[in-house]
């Protein structure tokens, strides 16, 4: 049993070839995707398409390319690289990232097993449908018909996408003294070397998603969060889980905590941190600062991206937090003008996204009056170690929504067998919440091994309107962890 | 710690009174509560349930302490019966033996998981360096230290089952169990000793145990089985995973599989097809991956003889029938794969003149679990026709504790069974083959969703996904119902349960396609799916 690799923290993942394969893949695609540019001169009269979208990403690619597949002639308007946040800052990279981590984590199973121990391949634009791409950054002008002007030309159509998405939120150095020398999510996928010491602040998934990672990794992370639990809007027995997971895997937590500055030294960043307990009234605030960070990143939130749009001048309603207010099928306040994605701030996700995108432009070029999206029980994953899945109601808003007597909760916990055989163990949640005498279930919630592949299935039957009793009557299979669904008392 | 050594001790006791009680009893009851069942056949649950407690010695006596077996015991008795289960394992050909909990337990299902980890993990371990992870050296598999952290789980899943039957108040018996009449149990200990006890009912879940070809000298002398491989006590070396399909049996690829991983040589020998039953455009992917990385395949092979050379080796004769040639090679094991047969001949099944299906030994069963005899009642893999699937044996067993305690009607639906193959490239799947959909609605009776994706593990990873796909098989017509869902790839056990739920509540193709995508899933893809075989167009998966 000569035990050839010492798994120790030395085995620190060479960073630069994730990025290399990562990025060198992404570069490519926006050659071939800058291949048909407007090519119509400079006469003032607006070129005419039948769908001009605003922003590459997920939502307006999917909108774009079904508009025209549908014979739409269509352009996408995009001033920095096509596919978006998913794609390029968001949900691709990050995953390959938590790959690269949850390998780090086989590593460690291997002796307990008895181990001694061509790219990435997203065509984005290779539909067969025709889209005209556009370079630049796009403003309506104060025409009498919506038109929007990129780089001194104007372009119209008698329908209009907005699907510019979203960016991570900043705090000013007004508000926290340094405040600029953290990065976000974005500057995050730009990092050129594992951070030997990360701090995270924030509680939201973007959160969890990356200091999972860097800690899994080998980099020494904590996260400040300003409450007591980490994704507090889940389910509470989700957000009580993560929050003892992260603990769990090594992530230096700290609670009731804001950054109240951050400087600059020779070592590296100092963060100071205010700590107090809200509970506690007596206690005294307490300072205490992190030193010799390399990798502060804020992951507080995302916002719109409307800069620039002008769109109080085309009459365009937002929200207090500038999103886009858009009605069930996506129609702003402005007849001809849509919008859809997180520039709307409802469910960031890259699959909504998507849908709402293609389901707009069934609607506009098909003439199917009712393609809408349905943004009710929507399933969600976070990459946290080990990953969240949940689709549905919470508890909470079950009880709020039904009352506390019309709600069932059926939950359960277990060890999945995979740990049989290591010393390093992670218990897999469960919890069904169901509704009134049918025991309809409105809420699937579930942390644990294999939970991300395990929700897609679920959330067809939740969706379906499946009851405890169509669980009950499905036979598992066996022996997974997802059959415990199934088998749940 | 204490209180569980206790404990044991009680339950030895226990065991030992009760048993010799059974013994005296056992002489002359039998025949005045049969007379007495004669007389009073009505169906007055109350009758009976008032008069069992002291008519017979159990409500319920289930011979078999598989997961079927247990699952029935366990019901009943939280029901309020009185219950005793039999379970005593006959050593393999090769003396490998175990403790409770059947075959899933101790030679199936469980330790066939693990050992296809830590396959997963050989594989993992490539995919880690491309990830940027430093790893130095190659990498070697030590089969002792996977075995042994096997077996113990495994004997902590035993003790598991003994502490459960002791809390649910089940007698548990480690004895052979045969059928004496209708309402008889002989009882025979591993020291010769005999005992009767009488029951209200009998249940028979006795399951199967894994077949040596018969024509192949040298088989048995030279070979194992599934009861041997996962209680190795050394590595099976460069091994031979012999394969006949004219069962269902996914064992021989699953194992095949999981050797390969480990860094085993390993050949599979089919003689015809692999995985009969299953759509074959699936089990030709599984294979096909199985043979990328490394498992070599020789199709349509029938083996002639096994003989031992001085040097300990083994040598395996062989008929190529493809060009009807004999060839000759030496392998360090051998493992039989053939199949898998009923485990009826202690029960004395013929004495009782219990019907049984001539070509498979297999009891044949009604919709409620009941044999030609009265009272006495079979399920799990022995019921002919019954998917041989823990699952569905625990969830029958269940059912039909429920129906004998009088608590309910449910019949055991043995339609949507969904199952998972744990090969390599796993592969999950519910409702019809293709091939059988075709047979009953006709090849313009049907649509087929499918496509060949990647899943994102793997291209950082560069590995070749060609056999990544998944198809939605349904009715063309109507609504488009879903007749058949199929899908490979990682992690297909636990994508394909939620689906089989869908499934079971009658998901059509616009159901799919109206859920939300999980992104970045391979699960997703199955909402996503929208290229029909009969357009013709590539099936791959493009964009994001």
């Amino acid at each position: 049993m000569a035990i050839l690799i010492q798994l120790t923290r030395t085995h620190t993942p060479s960073w630069f070839t994730i990025k290399k394969q990562l990025f060198s893949t992404f570069r490519r695609h926006e050659k071939t995707i800058r291949r048909s540019m407007a090519s119509d001169p400079s006469t003032g009269e607006p070129t005419r398409f039948d769908f001009l979208v605003i922003g590459g990403g997920s939502g307006g690619l999917a909108g774009a390319r079904r508009a025209a597949e549908l014979g739409a002639k269509t352009a996408v308007i995009e001033n920095h690289k096509l596919g978006g946040t998913c794609v390029n800052v968001g949900c691709v990279p990050k995953k390959v990232m938590w790959n690269a981590a949850v390998h780090a984590e086989y590593l460690h199973d291997h002796s307990d097993y008895g181990f001694d121990v061509e790219n990435v391949l997203i065509h984005l634009s290779d539909s067969n449908a025709k889209i005209q791409t556009i370079h630049g950054h796009a403003t309506f002008t104060n025409d009498p018909e919506p038109t929007v002007e990129v780089n001194g030309r104007k372009y119209t159509a008698p329908h209009i996408l907005i699907a510019t998405g979203g960016q991570p939120s900043v705090l000013s150095d007004a508000e926290v003294p340094g405040a600029h020398l953290g990065i976000t999510s974005d500057g995050f996928f730009e990092l050129e070397r594992l951070p030997k010491r990360s701090v995270i602040v924030g509680a939201g998934y973007i959160a969890v998603e990356m200091a999972g990672i860097l800690s899994t990794l080998g980099s020494k992370t904590s996260l400040v969060i300003r409450q007591t639990g980490v994704l507090r809007n889940f389910d509470a027995f989700i957000s009580t889980n993560c929050t003892k997971e992260l603990q769990n895997t090594g992530v230096d937590l700290w609670k009731n905590s804001q950054v109240t500055s951050v400087s600059k030294k020779d070592s590296g960043l100092e963060v100071t941190i205010v700590t107090k307990d809200p509970e506690k009234k007596n206690d005294e605030e307490k300072i205490s600062t992190i030193q010799e960070v390399d990798c502060l990143l804020w992951a507080i939130g995302r916002q719109p991206n409307t800069s620039g749009l002008n769109l109080t001048e085309l009459g365009v309603d937002t929200d207090e937090r500038g999103h886009i207010v858009v009605d069930e099928f996506q129609n702003t306040s402005r007849s001809g003008i849509y919008a859809v994605g997180d520039v709307c701030g409802k469910a960031l996700l890259t699959p909504v996204a998507i849908a709402a995108g293609r389901k707009l432009a069934h609607r506009l070029f098909e003439n199917k009056k009712d393609s809408k999206l349905d943004y009710s029980s929507i399933p969600t994953v976070v990459f946290s170690h080990p990953p969240i899945g949940t689709v549905g109601l919470t508890e909470e808003e079950a009880v709020k929504l039904k009352g506390k007597e019309n709600v069932k909760i059926y939950k359960t916990s277990f060890t999945p067998m995979y740990y049989a055989l290591t010393t390093r163990k992670s218990p897999c949640i469960m919890k069904l919440v169901c509704v009134g005498k049918e025991e309809t279930v409105m809420g699937l919630h579930m942390q644990g091994l294999g939970c991300d592949e395990m929700l897609q299935g679920f959330a067809v039957a939740i969706k379906m309107g499946a009851t405890k009793a169509d669980f009950d009557r499905t036979v598992a299979i066996h022996p997974t962890s997802s059959e415990e669904f199934v088998t749940m008392r | 710690m204490w209180s569980i050594k206790l404990g044991c001790f009680c339950f030895d006791l226990n065991s030992f009174y009760l048993s010799t009680l059974l013994y005296l009893r056992g002489q002359f009851l039998p025949r005045v509560t049969a007379a007495l069942q004669a007389s009073f056949s009505s169906h007055s649950c109350q009758y009976k349930s008032l008069t069992s407690k002291w008519k017979y010695d159990y409500d319920l006596v289930v011979i078999g302490g598989g997961s079927g077996g247990l699952a029935c015991s366990k019901e009943a008795a939280q029901l309020g019966q009185k219950v005793a289960v039999l379970d005593y394992v006959e050593p393999s050909l090769k003396g490998t033996k175990w403790g409770l909990g059947g075959t899933c337990v101790n030679v199936g299902c469980i330790p066939k998981k693990l050992m296809h980890q830590a396959g997963l993990l050989g594989t993992a371990v490539k995919d880690a360096k491309k990830y940027g992870w430093q790893i130095p050296g190659p990498i070697q598999h030590d089969w002792v230290t996977m075995a042994e952290a096997v077996q113990n789980h495994v004997r902590s899943l035993n003790w598991g089952h003994r502490v459960q039957l002791q809390d649910k108040k089940v007698k548990y018996l480690n004895i052979k169990g045969s059928l004496v009449n209708e309402h008889t149990v002989r009882g025979l200990t591993k020291a010769g000793k005999e005992m009767t006890m009488t029951a209200k009912n009998i249940v028979i879940a006795t399951g199967g145990r894994p077949k040596y070809p018969t024509n192949v000298p040298g088989a048995m002398e030279h070979g194992v089985t599934s009861d041997d491989i996962f209680w190795l006590k050394k590595s099976p070396g460069k091994t031979t995973a012999r394969l006949l399909t004219w069962c269902l049996s996914d064992v021989a690829l699953e194992c095949a599989g999981f050797l390969t991983g480990i860094g085993l040589d390993t050949t599979v020998m089919v003689r015809s097809i692999a995985l009969r039953g299953f759509d074959q455009q699936m089990a030709g992917l599984v294979t096909d991956y199985m043979e990328a990385y490394g498992t070599k395949f020789a199709w349509e092979c029938i083996p002639k003889r096994v003989e031992k050379l001085s040097s300990g080796a083994l040598q395996v004769t062989w008929t190529d029938t493809k060009a009807d040639q004999e060839h000759k090679d030496t392998y360090d094991s051998v493992l039989w794969a053939v199949g898998r047969a009923p485990e009826t001949k202690a029960l004395g099944l013929d004495k009782l003149g219990m019907q049984l299906n001539k070509e498979t030994g297999k009891i044949i069963v009604g919709a409620d679990e009941s044999t030609s005899v009265p009272n006495i009642y079979a399920f799990g893999d022995i019921g002919e026709g019954r998917p041989e699937l823990t699952p569905t044996a625990i969830k029958a067993g269940k059912l039909l504790a429920r129906r004998l305690a009088g608590q309910s009607t449910e019949l055991m639906n043995y339609d949507n069974v969904p199952t998972t193959v744990f090969t390599p490239l796993e592969y999950g799947c519910v409702g019809l083959s293709e091939e059988e959909a075709e047979k009953r609605h006709g090849k313009d009776g049907l649509e087929v969703f499918h496509a060949f994706y990647k899943p994102l593990e793997f291209t950082v990873a560069e590995r070749d996904a060609n056999q990544c796909y998944l198809k939605v098989v349904c009715e063309r017509g109507g609504d488009q119902r879903i007749l058949g869902l199929h899908f490979t790839g990682p992690n297909a056990g636990e994508v394909t349960q939620g689906f089989a739920l869908g499934f079971q509540c009658g998901a059509t193709y616009s159901h799919l396609l109206s859920t939300v995508g999980i992104h970045p899933t391979c699960a997703e893809e199955l909402t996503k799916v929208n290229i029909t075989k009969r357009s013709g167009l590539d099936a791959t998966v493009t964009g994001c």
